[in-house]
């Protein structure tokens, strides 16, 4: 086999790959991580946690009480309230993030911060686990090392229950109301 | 065809539309006997025998037939005396005709002969389709909106290119080396012509976007129902309660053209129909005693449907004898629902009933005791979120209202900008559009208040409301007065930009904002658009300022205007206009409707639109200048056609003023009013 085709076989089968492997990994051995900044900070998200993410979406502005309340995005349909990741954080809200990612879970919620760095997958063992939340809102759970820089993760569900506190809104209600 | 195959298609659309006319107009006919329900009754049912006769329904058109016998000698009869058992026949008949045409409407049973299958396939849908085809329809104009970028896009690569072609011109002109006089006029004939290309791209774009904006709300608003829908079985209701307790009880009902979802509707029409019975049986007395109450013989009955926001009331007012507290406080106390040593209040055991403990009926009749109705509509309201309220008022009558929050919203709105952002505002709240000078726009921003017809009312900075960071105007913009709960207060934005019909809904979870915003709508390309709520913009600007506002001084009575144009939207607009202005406004939605309502009242001016399928508004101009009767009205065109040619056809037929929809300027068109109008 001649290197090209050596080549063009690895990168055949990298792309194919790319489509079997799903974005949760079911490897538990390996964490899918999204590297990112908020506020000009480094964080990470941990992807399994997330529901899509979205560059450049239209945000309208929603005037209320909340600063971290960014506005309104619509996705096919749906009207879902966005939430500044800096501002929930504690950092300075400067300028309007770019990027948007869906959480999972219900009701509908999107988080927004400035900056993609990097979809990584890190080794479970890289990730230094914390028991309880930390930081502002308790919304960071963990540390993962990446490129040699510590990164806090952010703590989805966490992040989407300082928000349903800030909101008023009773966890469960949308079960309860049916 | 289909018609071929299923004969009946278009008949049971148009029976059921008779139906449903002549079961209202028959409880009318009952309740008050004039000479024009007869005839109209006569004409439904004609129509009705000779639409049956023709597709061989034959059960139909002989009961039409002999709902007609009843009604002929009673033509022409002043006043119309239509004795209570021939009542009797026209609602029996009336029913049998309804049942008929129910169960043409029912899927049809599996055919008797070997027919191919598709046939089943092309039957009509039933009624429960209608959401999904809805969808389907709204799926396909968010599709067609998105192909719609390109062409965009292509407008502006084509005026990219117009710009490069006339900069070619000028290089062409000025410089010597390529002195070819051909070439050069090439050039410029080409600059010209890509610019004429250029600017028909972008309008014709333009006009697209707007007119699928406008069916997608429309679209949208389909899947809302008008209130007024259930207004004939109320009022059959009642007929029929009355008829079976010997009671006269007059019906009414108000705000039929409230829409909301068919699901809340259905609802309510279910509970209604317990609550109107129970007014009849329970609250209004025997023609005696309300003779000895000193009340009219007549018991009266009415529904009113009102939306006030977000929230929909739905009210049932009698005025018979008020609830029987002393039998609710005999079944209180032998339930032992009430506290021991106590009298309770005559609310307190309102509440009883509405909260499930007690009915005054112990055993459940034909005729239900009120606890039973009560129930229902506490259950109803329970689910769709809502609450029941009961005005007692002994002797006097009562009120059971039922509010309900609606989800879904269908609406007109006015689009504003302010602060670089932009919101709806609900156009049937908006009373009139001011343009405001920059300096009147500073003053009214710094003192929060504006003169308008002679009153002062608060003064509302949109953008101030809308962000904390906004700077205040400093530009001219734009009062938009408008009045909710009886009170009159003006808004100021930077800019109008036109008018749209959407569907609002509630902002969703997590999202709390300011009062003043009421729900959100998506545009059509997919983005949330905020939807501010009047009686919040209301409340927030008297949050500011507190100033009294006394309602506006009636004008004096002036000839009434007549609006024709097809669109609803324009329609609406110009009427709030004209209104606001104290002008009585009429409506047509052709220039053929125009023409006859010309011919039955007196109208001061004619405002015509252009555009408008069969007769144009040009022809229904020129018509009326050939009409002796009606040349005298002055007509004003109002299109959106801007051209100097259209200009001179409207002046040729006869317009006495000429109005361009893309420079809406009302103080121009009331300029023109006033100055054409006595």
């Amino acid at each position: 086999m001649t290197t090209v085709e050596r080549r063009i076989t690895r990168l055949r089968s990298d792309f194919d790959r790319s489509f079997a492997q799903p974005l949760g990994s079911h490897d538990s051995g390996h964490v899918e991580l999204l590297a990112i900044k908020a506020g000009g900070r480094p964080y990470a998200l941990r992807l399994a946690q997330t529901a899509g993410l979205h560059p450049d979406r239209p945000v309208t502005p929603l005037p209320g009480p909340l600063p971290a309340l960014l506005g309104l995005a619509g996705f096919a349909g749906t009207v879902i309230p966005v939430y500044d990741l800096a501002a929930l954080l504690g950092h300075p809200v400067t300028d309007r993030p770019r990027w948007l990612v869906l959480a999972t879970g219900t009701p509908p919620l999107g988080f927004a911060f400035h900056e993609v760095d990097g979809h990584v997958r890190v080794a479970a063992e890289a990730i230094i686990g914390e028991a309880g939340g930390a930081g502002r809102r308790g919304v960071l759970r963990g540390m993962a090392t990446l490129d040699g820089a510590a990164r806090p993760i952010i703590d989805v569900p966490s992040a989407r229950a300082a928000v349903h506190t800030l909101a008023g809104h009773a966890p469960g209600t949308e079960e309860a109301t049916g | 065809m289909a018609e071929a195959r299923d004969p009946l298609r278009y008949f049971r659309i148009e029976a059921r539309e008779l139906v449903d006319q002549i079961s209202a107009a028959v409880l009318d006919l009952d309740q008050e006997p004039a000479p024009d329900l007869v005839a109209r009754l006569l004409r439904y049912a004609h129509t009705l025998k000779g639409a049956a006769r023709v597709v061989k329904q034959s059960e139909i058109a002989d009961r039409a037939h002999e709902f007609e016998d009843v009604l002929v000698p009673h033509r022409g009869e002043t006043p119309v005396l239509v004795p209570a058992e021939e009542m009797r026949e026209l609602l029996r008949l009336n029913d049998e005709i309804a049942r008929f045409v129910g169960e043409l409407e029912k899927p049809a049973a599996p055919p008797p002969e070997n027919k191919p299958v598709e046939m089943a396939e092309d039957d009509e849908p039933a009624p429960r389709a209608a959401t999904a085809d809805l969808d389907e329809l709204l799926d396909a104009i968010g599709e067609a909106s998105a192909r719609i970028a390109p062409l965009r896009d292509g407008s502006r690569t084509l005026s990219r290119l117009h710009r490069g072609v006339e900069a070619l011109g000028d290089r062409l002109r000025v410089g010597r080396a390529a002195g070819d006089a051909g070439a050069r006029s090439a050039v410029q004939r080409l600059a010209g012509e890509i610019g004429v290309l250029g600017r028909r791209l972008t309008d014709a774009v333009d006009q697209v976007e707007r007119e699928l904006d406008e069916v997608r709300g429309r679209a949208e608003g389909l899947r809302l129902v008008a209130a007024g829908t259930i207004f004939t079985a109320l009022h059959r209701a009642v007929h029929d309660a009355a008829e079976a307790e010997g009671k006269r009880v007059r019906f009414a009902a108000h705000g039929a053209e409230t829409r909301m979802g068919p699901n809340v509707l259905n609802q309510i029409n279910g509970a209604f129909l317990h609550v109107v019975r129970n007014a009849v049986v329970h609250g209004i007395e025997s023609a005696a005693t309300r003779k000895a109450a000193g009340k009219p013989d007549e018991g009266s009955i009415s529904v009113d449907v009102e939306r006030r926001g977000r929230w929909v009331y739905f009210r049932c007012t009698d005025d018979g004898r008020g609830f029987d507290l002393t039998a609710l406080r005999r079944v209180a106390h032998a339930r032992g629902l009430l506290p021991e040593g106590r009298e309770p209040g005559q609310q307190e055991l309102i509440d009883l009933v509405l909260h499930g403990g007690i009915s005054t009926s112990g055993a459940v009749t034909e005729v239900a005791g009120r606890g039973i109705g009560m129930d229902v509509a506490r259950d109803v309201a329970l689910q769709l979120g809502g609450a029941v309220n009961i005005d007692n008022r002994p002797g006097q009558g009562a009120t059971v209202e039922i509010s309900v929050p609606l989800t879904l919203l269908s609406m007109n709105g006015l689009i504003v900008e302010a602060g670089g952002m932009v919101a709806t505002m609900p156009l049937d709240a908006v009373r009139q559009c001011v343009r405001l000078p920059a300096g009147d726009a500073v003053t009214a921003a710094a003192t929060g208040r504006f003169a308008h017809e002679g009153q002062v009312v608060p003064f509302l900075p949109l953008a101030r409301t809308m962000s904390l960071s906004a700077p205040d105007t400093t530009g001219a913009g734009v009062a938009v007065v408008l009045v909710a709960d009886d009170d009159t207060v003006a808004v100021g934005v930077d800019r109008l930009a036109g008018t749209s019909t959407l569907v609002a809904r509630p902002l969703p979870d997590l999202a709390p904002a300011t009062p003043v915003i009421g729900g959100v709508a998506i545009d059509s390309d997919g983005n949330p658009r905020l939807v501010l709520d009047a009686h919040g913009l209301v409340a927030e600007a008297h949050r500011d300022v507190m100033v009294a506002g006394a309602p506006p001084d009636p004008g004096k009575p002036r000839m009434p205007i007549l609006v024709v144009d097809d669109s609803l939207t324009t329609r609406m607009l110009e009427r709030s206009i004209l209104e606001s202005a104290g002008y009585e406004v009429d409506l047509a939605a052709s220039a053929e409707e125009g023409l006859d309502r010309a011919h039955r009242r007196d109208y001061g001016l004619f405002l015509t639109d252009i555009d408008m399928p069969g007769m144009d508004g040009f022809g229904f101009v020129a018509t009326t200048r050939a009409d002796p009767t009606l040349g005298h009205i002055p007509a004003i065109l109002v299109s959106s056609r801007a051209s100097a040619e259209d200009r001179r056809r409207g002046e040729e037929v006869g317009a006495s003023a000429y109005v361009i929809k893309g420079e809406f300027n009302q103080e121009e068109l009331l300029a023109h009013i006033r100055r054409l109008i006595l």
